[in-house]
């Protein structure tokens, strides 16, 4: 084998592992959606609400996942089977890993629009005589082979990254791209605020509608932001967590610090973007729309538009392609540990699977849309009560927090945490998956997620069985049974 | 049109709770990163758990003679006692009666 395995690799700073967990978790959702979900949300209130299920949530489950991969020092396979024993129940990490593909597969696309727009914006593009937004989006939208070149370039590029291995590539990557993203938001939010007619978006963000924390769409929406915009329960935070070094922290870099900085970027991105597009008098919007068609219309419109245009748009395409390298990392590092292959056989092998899975999205940004519903709904709720389940009611808080949660810990997690994992964290993604089961009942998009339910459990239970030569029951396990 | 102080307020707000609580905890992890590489210089190893951890750690391993974690949970203990007695420079902040009065599991 070209690459031997030896010792398992380590974060070479303390500033990489916090900036890698920054750089997954902060993705296209914080740039694009966070600001305009909280604008039409009741501004302050949603902030309040969201704070409350930040703290309630997002930090101490992302303290659990992470505390599980520096206990196991493992990715989500090994770290499972640490935990369950062998046999068929390992499947339930075959599920996460399931969904991170499949989530890279349809994210990968997106990465791609980033790139376009980065380079476009470089070319000033956008401020050029004559441009207009719509047409030019619309016309980029109509063209597969285009689209299906950008996924191409995105995952050779994702490739080329984690070749490099965790020191040289994930972790030199996200320490000077987390804070470039940054800086980028920083000069975007001082030109904008510094426009007339900027403190009208300042009031659509922040202005206090108390009336909307007695709406429930308010907490759902707080819900989703809190519980996707965070990673949480994805295995990224396992998988990072398991490169921890021996005297390393879990709970204040891998809980507080990463939750609160991670939405701390969408509470910049709505800083650096609304003040803008409401000086100009476009209307805001989310997603797409928002990012290709109303900034878009917005640069030409102010004094160093294209500068900004340029900062904006590479802000976006690092924040993006960060997330992409250490949502692929995550199925790299447990299939090297898994499989006979060196870490660039498997790299090479994950992200060749990922452009053939990606291709239908790329081609169509329909079957993008239908995935991302299907996942953002249900796979990823799913892989979340995989791995907050399994801490929760077979390893147990208790021994997790003893064991590993406050041990080299910069904060004390007392025992207000462990219901939150057994209960609180579970109750709520099964809330999640039936609350959108009930919102779209009978639809197209249900009915995938219902597949994703009963299918994803079945395949990584089958699979575990036949690979650990099992009928599937679960060998010997040193901690089944649950603390509490 | 003029921001009002409503708006001012939650602006300062947020940015209060989420960059400044964001910055404080980068702040303080990193501090304690550099702490524990200072120590680390000076000894090979360190204290693993705050006073109030291990207390904790040592009462549910008397509770749960039985676990199958409990072999795991006595080293980790074990292990910080022995840090504890044998180096001079500390992470956590214990005192010496405090060590002097630990005890092996």
């Amino acid at each position: 084998m070209a690459d031997a395995k030896t010792a398992r690799a380590e974060w070479g700073t303390r500033f990489g592992f916090l900036m890698a967990m920054i750089g997954a978790m902060v993705g296209a959702g914080n740039i694009w959606r966070f600001p305009y979900v909280m604008g039409e949300n009741g501004g302050g209130a949603f902030v309040l609400a969201f704070l409350v299920l930040l703290f309630l949530l997002a930090v101490p489950g992302l303290m659990a996942e992470v505390a599980l991969g520096r206990y196991t020092n493992k990715g989500i396979i090994g770290a499972f089977r640490d935990v369950l024993g062998r046999g068929g129940l390992v499947g339930l990490g075959v599920i996460v890993l399931l969904v991170n593909i499949a989530l890279m597969s349809y994210y990968s696309p997106l990465i791609g629009w980033t790139l376009y727009y980065a380079v476009h914006s470089l070319l000033f593009t956008f401020t050029a005589t004559g441009f207009e937004a719509e047409p030019f989006m619309e016309a980029f939208f109509a063209n597969p082979a285009l689209m299906i070149g950008l996924h191409t370039a995105v995952m050779a590029s994702v490739a080329a990254v984690l070749l490099l291995g965790i020191r040289r590539g994930v972790e030199q990557l996200v320490v000077y791209a987390v804070p470039a993203l940054v800086i980028t938001l920083v000069i975007m939010t001082v030109r904008g605020l510094t426009l007339p007619g900027a403190s009208e978006g300042i009031a659509f963000t922040f202005s206090i509608q108390w009336e909307y924390l007695f709406e429930g769409s308010t907490w759902i929406a707080a819900l989703g932001q809190a519980l996707f915009s965070t990673g949480l329960g994805w295995g990224i935070a396992l998988t990072v967590g398991s490169y921890l070094r021996e005297y390393d922290d879990v709970p204040l870099g891998g809980g507080v610090f990463t939750a609160i900085g991670e939405s701390s970027i969408g509470i910049l991105a709505a800083l650096a973007i609304f003040p803008v597009v409401f000086a100009v008098g476009v209307e805001p919007d989310a997603g797409a729309g928002l990012a290709f068609v109303s900034l878009v219309q917005v640069f030409p419109e102010i004094p160093l538009g294209g500068l900004v245009a340029i900062l904006f748009f590479v802000g976006f395409f690092l924040a993006t392609f960060t997330s992409g390298v250490v949502i692929t990392e995550v199925s790299v590092t447990t299939l090297t540990e898994e499989t006979k292959f060196s870490r660039k056989q498997t790299v090479l092998g994950v992200c060749g699977l990922i452009w053939l899975l990606g291709i239908p999205s790329a081609y169509s940004a329909d079957i993008l849309d239908y995935l991302d519903f299907v996942f953002g709904n249900w796979g990823l709720p799913l892989a979340t009560l995989a791995i907050i389940g399994v801490i929760g009611w077979v390893l147990g808080p208790e021994r997790l927090r003893l064991l590993a949660v406050n041990r080299n810990a910069g904060i004390y997690v007392g025992k207000w945490w462990d219901p939150v994992i057994k209960y609180v964290i579970p109750a709520v993604m099964i809330f999640i998956m039936a609350y959108f089961a009930w919102e779209d009942f009978g639809s197209p998009e249900m009915i995938g997620g219902m597949l994703v339910i009963v299918l994803f459990p079945i395949i990584g239970y089958g699979i575990m069985s036949v690979l650990e030569g099992r009928g599937g029951g679960p060998d010997t396990t040193d901690v089944t049974g649950g603390d509490d | 049109m003029v921001l009002t102080a409503e708006v001012i307020g939650m602006l300062v707000f947020t940015l209060a709770a989420f960059w400044g609580l964001a910055t404080w905890s980068l702040v303080r992890t990193m501090r304690q990163e550099g702490r524990k590489v200072e120590i680390l210089e000076h000894q090979d190893r360190m204290d693993t758990y705050s006073p109030k951890a291990l207390a904790e750690l040592r009462e549910w391993i008397r509770a749960n003679p039985d676990d199958p974690l409990v072999d795991d949970a006595r080293r980790r203990h074990n292990e910080c006692i022995e840090a504890l007695e044998e180096t001079d420079r500390r992470f956590y902040d214990w005192s010496d009666e405090e060590v002097d009065r630990l005890e092996r599991i």
